[in-house]
């Protein structure tokens, strides 16, 4: 969070720099069956994020000691490309997308029926191919309609948005500026049919009132991408 | 990646087909796959494209760095290409380092590329001796269905020629389009049920032997040779594939120039 930065991430009139208001998501689009050689896939475009996701499995879980006798283990790799910023990123894991990685496998671990699948392995693939802000969001969205698309039984999808903090103002979908020059940042991972959580983070500096806005926010967003989830569900691929 | 058992069924079924000169999915023994070529196509690249053979999909992007020349070479820039291979492209690619397959196919299409001489490293300096280009070409896998290395290729040099270089960005003049002089493209030949077949999709690589990449450049000059895998092939076979490497290139170099000349 670079506190008040040189840019001015939102106007007079309320209009952020993509030109929305603040209580708007990114136009979203989804579609699936991206991968044609796994067992189940979706890209997630949203805003400038591009991201897909592939599912494999449920396999045989090998090393033998990541079985788990009683359910199955989600494997799940967050990754970013090369090219995916405006910097390069060296390939390799690192600290970030190593966290970003087991968050990820605890919000889908919450939702998947794994114990349908004892001492197998289902391996959940992230690549960000183009990155503006809120990739982790886009990575989970979009794993969950991977899972879906490979016919993996889970009690709800999970829809991951985050809002936050600019210039005092809370905005909803933080874009890339907002998220670099912003106060706030608050992604989360809520199960639309029932309004829970699997995935909370939360940085910066927020008021308990700026905290529940940014929070409603978060809630209403997910509703519009759930649509789009279930629209490229029902009628998308091919 | 994780050689899985080939079935003896899929390797005599292959063998089988070969013998009435057939393919499992009906295709000519020197027939590729239908080819889609998009270029920039990634908004953060410099330079980039995606390609799509038949269900194998890979994207290429450029991008830039400012580094110090090599005290040998103070006039020149330098050009790296890496290829990953990430899990997401199929289930047999694991996660962890770069494999030796992965390796393999980053280094014969930057040498496809780097032999051909298609960027001059001077035209990458800056002010010799402490500023100069260099460029990053990175390929990435989304979906593996056989013939990685043609696939890569053909991403590479498309994003390479689509490249503008960021001299704005990195407040060192104007931007201007990466100077690439020649257009190499790489052919590749998998054996299966003992005779050489082009553009082989997964199924032909499991069930076959050795593979040879070809690359050639504008006047059918090679610029890199590459055998692989365990086999003997002969002379007269070598012949025969060159031949036809170098009609199937000048086809695909057509469809990077009419790509890049419709942008």
């Amino acid at each position: 969070m670079g506190g008040y930065g040189d840019v001015q991430c939102i106007d007079d009139n309320g209009i952020r720099l993509d030109g929305r208001t603040k209580d708007e998501v990114r136009p979203v689009s989804i579609e699936t069956g991206v991968i044609p050689v796994a067992d189940g896939s979706a890209r997630i475009r949203w805003g400038l994020n591009d991201c897909i996701a592939a599912v494999y499995g449920p396999m045989e879980a090998h090393p033998r000691k990541i079985q788990r006798q009683d359910r199955a283990v989600l494997d799940v790799r967050y990754n970013m490309a090369p090219f995916s910023t405006t910097d390069r990123i060296r390939p390799g894991f690192n600290r970030r997308s190593r966290e970003i990685s087991k968050v990820t496998a605890e919000a889908l671990e919450s939702v998947v029926l794994t114990e349908l699948y004892p001492r197998s392995k289902i391996r959940v693939e992230i690549e960000i191919i183009c990155a503006e802000a809120g990739t982790r969001c886009a990575g989970i969205t979009a794993a969950s309609v991977a899972l879906a698309h490979a016919g993996i039984p889970m009690t709800d999808m999970v829809v991951s948005v985050a809002s936050g903090k600019v210039h005092d103002i809370v905005v909803c979908d933080l874009n890339k500026e907002e998220d670099n020059y912003g106060e706030a940042d608050l992604p989360m991972g809520i199960l639309p049919n029932t309004g829970e959580l699997v995935f909370l983070q939360m940085d910066g500096d927020l008021s308990p009132e700026q905290f529940q806005e940014a929070w409603d926010y978060n809630m209403e967003a997910a509703k519009v991408i759930h649509e789009e989830m279930v629209r490229a569900l029902k009628g998308g691929d091919e | 990646m994780s050689i899985p058992l080939v079935p003896k069924l899929l390797r005599s079924h292959l063998a089988e087909l070969a013998l009435e000169d057939k393919r499992h999915d009906g295709r000519q023994r020197f027939e590729g796959r239908d080819v889609e070529l998009e270029i920039n196509c990634l908004p953060r690249a410099e330079g980039s494209a995606r390609v799509r053979m038949g269900d194998t999909i890979v994207l290429a992007g450029v991008k830039f760095q400012i580094m110090t020349p090599y005290p040998d070479r103070p006039n020149e820039g330098g050009l790296m290409c890496s290829a990953e291979v990430r899990p997401v492209a199929g289930r047999n690619w694991e996660a962890g380092p770069p494999s030796a397959e992965s390796i393999e196919l980053g280094r014969v299409v930057d040498r496809g590329i780097r032999e051909s001489g298609c960027i001059n490293t001077e035209d990458l300096c800056i002010i010799p001796g402490e500023k100069a280009w260099q460029v990053i070409l990175d390929v990435f896998a989304v979906s593996d269905d056989g013939n990685l290395f043609d696939a890569f290729g053909l991403a590479a040099i498309a994003a390479l020629r689509s490249a503008t270089v960021p001299a704005e960005r990195f407040e060192v003049g104007e931007d201007m389009p990466l100077e690439v002089s020649k257009t190499p493209i790489m052919c590749s030949y998998h054996k299966v049920g003992g005779r050489f077949v082009y553009d082989a999709d997964k199924r032909e690589e499991l069930g076959g032997d050795e593979r040879i990449h070809i690359t050639l450049g504008d006047d059918d000059h090679v610029h890199s040779l590459q055998k692989g895998l365990k086999g003997i092939f002969t002379a007269a076979e070598f012949a025969d594939i060159m031949d036809e490497a170098r009609s199937r290139c000048a086809e695909l170099r057509d469809l990077v120039n009419e790509k890049l000349e419709g942008e």
